[in-house]
């Protein structure tokens, strides 16, 4: 689903922030990506849905070389990928539901396919109670939900999340994570960049560390302790 | 597709909600300079309307009478031929009906005014061009027209419309660029304010982006947003547009202590004219502004 062929990016000359990566991800898979801060953990997220392009190398995503990608052409792409953030990105001022449905009308989907989306996905969350309710007027926990519910309402193949639980208390991200499982057992893949060890050694999933920009550890699930 | 074109609307509805009182400040701006840029427009067509027959060098024009006699109309004639080369340099004849045509098309727009005249109503005329162009002689001369027989009357260019006409040139010209540069000002004022439409939106063009939006979905709110004040810019510039025409109607060409600049008016065709052009100006201005904004200010 996902393969990075010798991936370089330099910002400057001085400080790359991601060195010769190669990585393999199967569709289906759940990986984290670990690393301290400034370890080239959230290039490696940008790089999939071409936020940026690599100095060198080729990234794959479902088969194509999305380097050479034409600009007009990326959209189509990100169709297919979803991003959940730590600080949610929800527009204040609509409210949950206009906010899922937001993904939806942009990419021109027609109003009775929204009507049924959206309220599915709200259920599966677990927010169709709040469907109404303003952004500022959710927790932290909430919040996130409704930014997955937003990422994973057009059903992409893959789920991208950069440290979704970094603004979260422990058992709130406990919940936030078991969401992410649930939707990684409907076949999406998900790549989570996280330092939260506890969740990483909880989950028991692929484990991609990055330091200084180089990977320094791949283990698959039981590979590690 | 109707799903999509409502949320297009919806969004360009909300843009220029939000971002209200600039919106308002870049179509009062469009406005403003439209309708500068057309009431100039106005005032060199009735520059020109007005000083028509004095064109070519022309200095007065003898006017005979509508029933004047064949013998006289040669009288006059005669003396006009044997004084070129000498007092006259040149000489132009407009029969009846040139001159019925030329009435009718200036008056095309009072029907009224047209149902009261034929031909055979309008009096034939000669306008001459003087060797002397000095005031005193010009006079001297078309005096001596005055009292011939079969003469209605004598008409002079006034120093007024001489002068008018010496500088319609520069009129025009400076017309041409005082109105360029408030058009490049008004693409700017609507660049500027687009540029504040998009920077107070970023976020929802992040996650747009990030969704999947196409390039063009994320740019088109901008554009119409950008279109709407062109277009409205040059609607509201229309009634300034009317009114300083009937301001120059009514009181310049009508007004008895502004005599020398009768027949100063635009007639309904140049009116129609003038207001589509700046309708087009605005659209076009709107257009360059938006294409702008967009290629600078949003990164898709």
């Amino acid at each position: 689903m996902i393969r990075l062929e010798n991936v370089s990016k330099e910002y400057s000359a001085d400080s790359p922030a991601l060195i010769n990566a190669n990585v393999d991800i199967e569709k289906g898979e759940f990986v984290f990506l670990v690393g301290q801060s400034g370890s080239g953990k959230s290039t490696f997220i940008r790089l999939l849905n071409r936020e940026e392009k690599p100095t060198q190398g080729k990234v794959y995503v479902a088969g194509k070389d999305i380097v050479g990608l034409s600009s007009w052409k990326v959209p189509f792409l990100r169709r297919n990928i979803g991003c959940i953030f730590q600080d949610y990105r929800l527009l204040p001022k609509r409210t949950v539901s206009e906010n899922v449905a937001f993904a939806l009308e942009v990419i021109g989907r027609p109003r009775h396919v929204i009507e049924q989306q959206v309220p599915a996905i709200l259920d599966l969350v677990g927010l169709s109670e709040k469907s109404h309710r303003m952004p500022d007027e959710l927790s932290g926990g909430e919040q996130q939900r409704v930014s997955i519910a937003r990422a994973f309402v057009n059903r992409p193949l893959i789920l991208l999340a950069d440290e979704p639980t970094g603004n979260l208390d422990p058992s709130t991200a406990v919940g936030i994570m078991r969401l992410l499982d649930r939707i990684n057992r409907t076949g999406t893949t998900v790549v989570m960049a996280t330092h939260d060890r506890g969740i990483v050694d909880t989950m028991r999933r692929r484990v991609i560390e990055l330091a200084d920009g180089k990977i320094i550890r791949d283990q698959n699930q039981g590979e590690y302790r | 597709m109707t799903g999509r074109i409502r949320f297009l609307l919806a969004e360009t509805g909300q843009n220029i909600w939000r971002n209200l009182a600039l919106t308002l400040a870049s179509i009062i701006v469009v406005g403003a300079s439209l309708a500068l840029f057309g009431s100039s427009q106005l005032v060199a067509r009735g520059v020109d309307n007005a000083t028509q027959r004095w064109e070519g060098g022309i200095e007065f024009v003898v006017f005979m009478k509508a029933d004047a006699e064949i013998s006289q109309d040669e009288a006059i004639r005669a003396l006009l031929t044997a004084s070129e080369g000498q007092e006259i340099d040149s000489w132009q004849y407009v029969d009846k009906a040139q001159t019925f045509q030329e009435f009718t098309e200036f008056f095309a727009d009072d029907a009224e005014l047209l149902e009261t005249i034929s031909v055979d109503t309008m009096p034939p005329s000669y306008r001459i061009r003087p060797t002397d162009t000095d005031a005193g002689a010009v006079a001297a001369l078309g005096q001596t027209f005055e009292s011939r027989p079969g003469v209605r009357t004598v008409v002079f260019a006034t120093e007024v419309i001489r002068e008018i006409q010496t500088n319609a040139d520069k009129i025009s010209r400076a017309t041409l660029w005082f109105g360029v540069a408030l058009l490049v000002a008004s693409t700017i004022m609507i660049l500027t304010t687009l540029s504040i439409a998009i920077s107070s939106r970023r976020n929802e063009i992040e996650i747009m982006k990030l969704v999947g939006a196409s390039n063009w979905f994320i740019r088109i709110p901008f554009m119409i947003e950008g279109l709407v004040q062109g277009v409205v810019g040059a609607l509201i510039a229309l009634p300034g547009l009317a009114f300083v025409r009937t301001y120059l109607i009514e009181d310049f060409s009508k007004s008895d202590n502004l005599r020398l600049l009768e027949g100063f008016r635009v007639t309904d065709n140049e009116f129609l004219l003038i207001s589509l052009s700046v309708i087009a100006i605005g659209t076009i201005v709107a257009t360059i502004g938006s294409i702008f904004a967009v290629s600078r200010y949003l990164d898709v």
